[in-house]
């Protein structure tokens, strides 16, 4: 009974492999001594990468596996991925909103202001939206005043 | 592949005699032999039953929420057991119920019928599913025991970090039962996979079966990471590791970016399976081959995947950064597309078909209608701007029982009744069937429209008290719920009342076309088949299953009788056998 | 026939090429299978499914990582700087090596030779013995110096040349050694899961259990072992180096 999917690893490739695991250890540990800097991360993730990529394609024997196999690592790979950096999106950029100094107050107040002057300028027929506010302007009522109706009521 | 595939029968000859007259319900009968059947029929109805259990319990705590709230100040409870009663009833209904429901009731009864397999690919792992469920609920009692929970069912912290005596109890119930969830949904891709009958191509897939496949998706991707949010949860409560609270340098923000990368996508756990049972119904009792299969299929995946990329939107107050906001806001839009996609094709499989209103269908039409209010108003929801207004009020509450209740709770119903012929081998009442019908819909837009206007109108959840002005509408809420609570005992009622006293089901009561019904005994045998189908059309290609039902001609009159009920798929080996069950 | 079967998607698997009658006599066939081939098959994509649900268990506490790093760089770089980077690379080439033996353990067995696999399994057992007694150190050098997860934080002392008193100053010291304790404390759990496993793989292999034509469970223990490897990869430079 021979199955592709059962292909034996020859011995020569894993002990290759795990060579390069251990060279790929070494070259970790000393990246990290070197001052990189900024790059000390990328290069320190790569290299895990690196690593769990040979285990992945050899040890785990992904390489030679059916294509359902390879598929389902990677979407739960992708998966983290879109976990972590989401996330991030939120926490690296936290407080983004958080500008409300009093001149930015002060700018709001002062629009504010300008719209209400203008709005003095319009006749309360050209103000009316809503069915309900002809309604209003038939009662005599100023239009602008519909809003806070039905909440005039509980105070 | 003949020779092969008649070893096959070989080599199962002798199951099949000693059972050949045998229906799954009477083979190894016995409490002792429940308990430890790896049947995925039985295990899909002991999941029934529990799972019924859970829902008339949690049911039993909605109908005491809503007598609080019926007028105002305090009515029948106080404050504190309030916020413990909407806790347990939101938590019962999302993480034991709702969760679970469809896939491990019905998903486990009918989708290895559908594919034409013996079982599911790791049937004692399925077993696994129901006892490790159970410990969840065990222990969820428990944590009822040791001082009861009050957070809400979302456990933000830091005051679920501080609160209540049954936290601790309640966080490693939910961790427990994410492993039944997991296993069922591991055992459901590689069964969809690997355990096909031959000739069911992907193509062919009842729709029912993708569905699945894209729940189960989100089971196996998101509940680990409910599983690692409980864990970092009860150390934060135990050791204060300080990664949530807010007291020990945590960020409780964080918390909920952890709790809905689950969260988020479950309410897809709950709604794709759903989606699934939708198209059977509507493609059976509308006679007609159901409108863009493929569409449907793979939205369903693509709903999967793009639901992990919103749950942000449920965080849009809870002080995230604007840019994730508008990000999540926008992504949530999308979300509206595929189940848009579904909505259209569903209709569309109706136009001009021969439609039948049992009571399974007018489920289906109760779904239509409530769950496109449902998205419509999670749309709203998402719009970030419109949010900062709606969020904790009973808008949103209103929002999420128009599709959980509206939509996953209805294809429930319309499900069971679906396939109850299959399941006990009895019909239900068609009468009363349709009257609960009515009162469910009647009594569920009574509920919670008016909760969607109460939402709009600024009445925040989570309170056991309300000003002047909330009070119609709340009252109207309550006794919406009364009747739509009666609708549901009458279910019960006839349900219970038809597996003793109920008419013997024919094999095939719906004419539908797919293997369970076709191929299959009214009860099914212990192993389904008694020989594997082979299988040579789609599952809702009905003009193929050898006569012909026109468009309207007569078939849409309510009688049974006059339906010509689909050939069955010949058997793998020879296709001139007929398997014997069906008359 | 043929022909109705063949469409755009490749056959059902259900449909195999198996000589039956060979089958009929394999003990370990479960009767819901057609064939061994479907039956391994399955078990194979099951782990591979239960894997990734390991990967994203562990992603959480990434992601914890990850935002705390980002928040409090300084304090992550000195606190790290206190974890003996020594031990921490011992242990990766003692766990890599495990891998390495499992990898062959399966590589023999295929091949037939079961007495090889089973001291293969048995050595994976005793690297992965050595890894935790490695980790027992460090727990406890840290515990000495009050190095604790969580609340109980209250670091003191220096030794071998690490201040750890220096940690006080730091107000997020504690959020680094909490993911620390929690990140290593369940991979280390995954790690004793593993030496049961294998232990009772090893018992069947050592059994006759297994042979070249049916050895499912080693492979499947061995992906096992390869993932909690995996994240150990991932956790030596992360906690360690950076
Ligand atoms: C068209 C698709 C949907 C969209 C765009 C959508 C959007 C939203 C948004 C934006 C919220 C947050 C509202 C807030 O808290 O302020 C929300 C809440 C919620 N949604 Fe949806 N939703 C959709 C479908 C669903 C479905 C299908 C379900 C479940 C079956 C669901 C269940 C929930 C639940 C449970 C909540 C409330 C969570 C809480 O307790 O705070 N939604 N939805
Ligand atoms: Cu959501």
């Amino acid at each position: 009974m021979s199955h592709d999917s059962h292909h034996i690893i020859p011995f020569k490739t894993l002990a290759t492999v795990f060579g390069a695991l251990i060279v790929l250890t070494v070259l970790t540990v000393v990246a990290a001594a070197l001052p990189l800097g900024p790059l000390d991360m990328p290069v320190a993730i790569l290299i895990a990468v690196a690593k769990a990529s040979l285990v992945v394609l050899y040890f785990m024997a992904l390489k030679y596996d059916k294509p359902v196999n390879s598929l389902t690592f990677s979407v739960g790979t992708l998966f983290v991925v879109i976990f972590i950096t989401f996330t991030l999106f939120d926490t690296a950029f936290r407080g983004d909103l958080g500008d409300v100094s009093s001149q930015t107050v002060d700018e709001i107040t002062r629009q504010e202001t300008e719209a209400g002057e203008r709005q003095q300028q319009f006749t309360p027929e050209q103000m009316a939206v809503s069915p309900a506010d002809y309604e209003a302007l038939q009662n005599n009522e100023s239009a602008a005043d519909t809003t806070t109706a039905d909440t005039a009521d509980t105070e | 592949m003949d020779a092969a595939t008649k070893g096959a029968e070989v080599a199962h000859e002798e199951h099949h005699d000693e059972a050949h007259d045998q229906n799954y319900l009477q083979y190894e009968p016995g409490i002792w032999n429940w308990l430890t059947t790896k049947d995925h029929k039985k295990i899909g109805i002991m999941y029934a039953v529990s799972l019924a259990l859970v829902f008339l319990v949690a049911g039993v705590l909605a109908i005491m929420v809503r007598t609080e709230l019926v007028s105002q100040g305090e009515t029948i409870m106080d404050a504190d057991t309030y916020n413990q009663v909407f806790t347990m009833h939101g938590i019962l209904m999302v993480f034991l119920f709702l969760v679970p429901s469809i896939p491990a009731i019905l998903g486990n009864f009918v989708l290895p019928l559908q594919i034409g397999a013996k079982d599911v690919a790791f049937p004692r792992l399925n077993l696994a599913s129901w006892y490790v469920y159970m410990i969840g609920a065990i222990m969820t009692c428990a944590a009822l025991y040791f001082g009861g929970v009050d957070t809400g069912w979302t456990f933000y912290t830091p005051y679920s970090s501080s609160t209540g005596g049954g936290v601790i109890w309640m966080t490693s119930a939910i961790f427990v039962s994410g492993f039944a969830s997991i296993f069922t949904g591991l055992n459901f891709i590689v069964t969809i996979h690997k355990m096909r009958a031959p000739g069911m191509t992907w193509n062919r897939l009842p729709l029912f079966v993708w569905g699945l496949y894209a729940t189960s998706i989100v089971q196996v991707l998101a509940t680990p990471v409910i599983g690692i949010t409980m864990l970092l949860l009860i150390l934060e409560r135990t050791m204060g590791i300080g990664i949530f609270d807010p007291a020990l340098g945590g960020d409780p923000v964080l918390f909920q970016h952890f709790f809905w990368f689950y969260s988020h996508p479950a309410v897809y756990i709950m709604i794709l399976p759903a989606f699934g049972v939708l198209s059977e119904l509507i493609a059976t009792f509308s006679r007609q081959r159901i409108f863009g299969y493929r569409a449907i299929a793979l939205s369903s995946v693509a709903i999967a995947m793009l639901g992990f990329l919103v749950w942000g939107h449920h965080m849009f107050v809870s002080g995230q950064s604007a840019i994730s906001s508008i990000i999540f806001s926008l992504i949530t839009y999308l979300i509206g597309i595929p189940s848009g996609i579904k909505v259209f094709n569903w209709v569309a499989t109706m136009y001009r078909g021969s439609i039948w209103l049992q009571t399974p269908m007018l489920y289906a039409l109760s779904f239509l209608f409530l769950f496109t209010i449902g998205g419509f108003t999670g749309i709203m929801v998402g719009v970030l701007a419109v949010d900062v207004h709606l969020h904790d009020t009973y808008y949103v509450v209103g929002h999420f029982h128009y599709v959980m209740m509206g939509g996953s709770v209805m294809a429930l119903l319309g499900g069971m009744h679906y396939w109850w012929p299959k399941i006990t081998g009895r019909m239900y009442n068609e009468t009363l069937g349709k009257i609960a019908v009515f009162l469910i819909f009647v009594g569920f837009n009574a509920t919670f429209f008016s909760q969607l206007v109460l939402g709009a109108k600024g009445m925040p959840r989570r309170y056991y008290d309300y000003v002047d002005r909330f009070e119609a509408l709340h009252q109207i809420s309550t006794y919406g719920s009364y009747v739509l609570a009666l609708g549901l005992f009458i279910v019960l009622f006839y349900g219970v009342y038809s597996m003793f006293f109920g008419p013997k089901a024919p094999a095939n009561p719906w004419a539908a076309a797919t293997l369970e019904w076709t191929n299959v005994a009214a009860l099914p045998d212990p192993h389904n088949f008694v020989r594997t189908p082979l299988v040579t059309r789609g599952p809702y290609d009905f003009h193929l299953a050898d006569e012909v039902f026109g468009s309207g001609d007569g078939v849409g009159d309510g009688q049974a009788a006059s339906l010509d009920v689909p050939e069955p798929a010949p058997a793998a080996p020879e296709p001139s056998e007929e398997a014997p069950q069906n008359a | 026939m043929a022909t109705d079967t063949t469409t755009d998607t490749p056959a059902a698997p259900a449909q195999t090429e198996v000589d039956l009658h060979d089958e009929e006599h394999l003990s370990h066939l479960q009767h819901h299978f057609v064939s061994s081939e479907q039956q391994f098959d399955s078990a194979k994509l099951g782990m591979w499914l239960f894997l990734i649900t390991e990967v994203l268990l562990f992603s959480g506490m990434f992601v914890a990582y990850a935002v705390f790093r980002q928040w409090h760089p300084e304090t992550f770089a000195a606190a790290s700087q206190t974890l003996d980077w020594q031990l921490g690379g011992l242990n990766t080439v003692v766990l890599l090596a495990s891998s390495f033996t499992i990898a062959l353990a399966i590589h023999f067995i295929q091949k037939g030779e079961a007495m090889k696999s089973f001291w293969l399994q048995v050595g994976t057992i005793a690297l992965a013995g050595v890894f935790l007694v490695v980790k027992y150190f460090e727990y406890t050098s840290k515990f000495e110096h009050g190095v604790f997860p969580g609340a109980m934080f209250d670091p003191h002392g220096v030794a071998h040349g690490v201040d750890y008193g220096a940690l006080a100053s730091y107000a997020y010291a504690p959020q680094f050694f909490s993911i620390y304790f929690v990140m290593t404390g369940i991979h280390g759990f995954h790690v004793v899961v593993g030496m049961i496993l294998i232990g009772w793989i090893a018992s069947r292999t050592y059994r006759g259990h297994f042979s070249s034509e049916y050895y499912t469970h080693i492979e499947l223990s061995g992906l096992y072992w390869h993932l909690v490897d995996l994240v150990w990869i991932f956790l030596f430079p992360l906690l360690y180096l950076v």
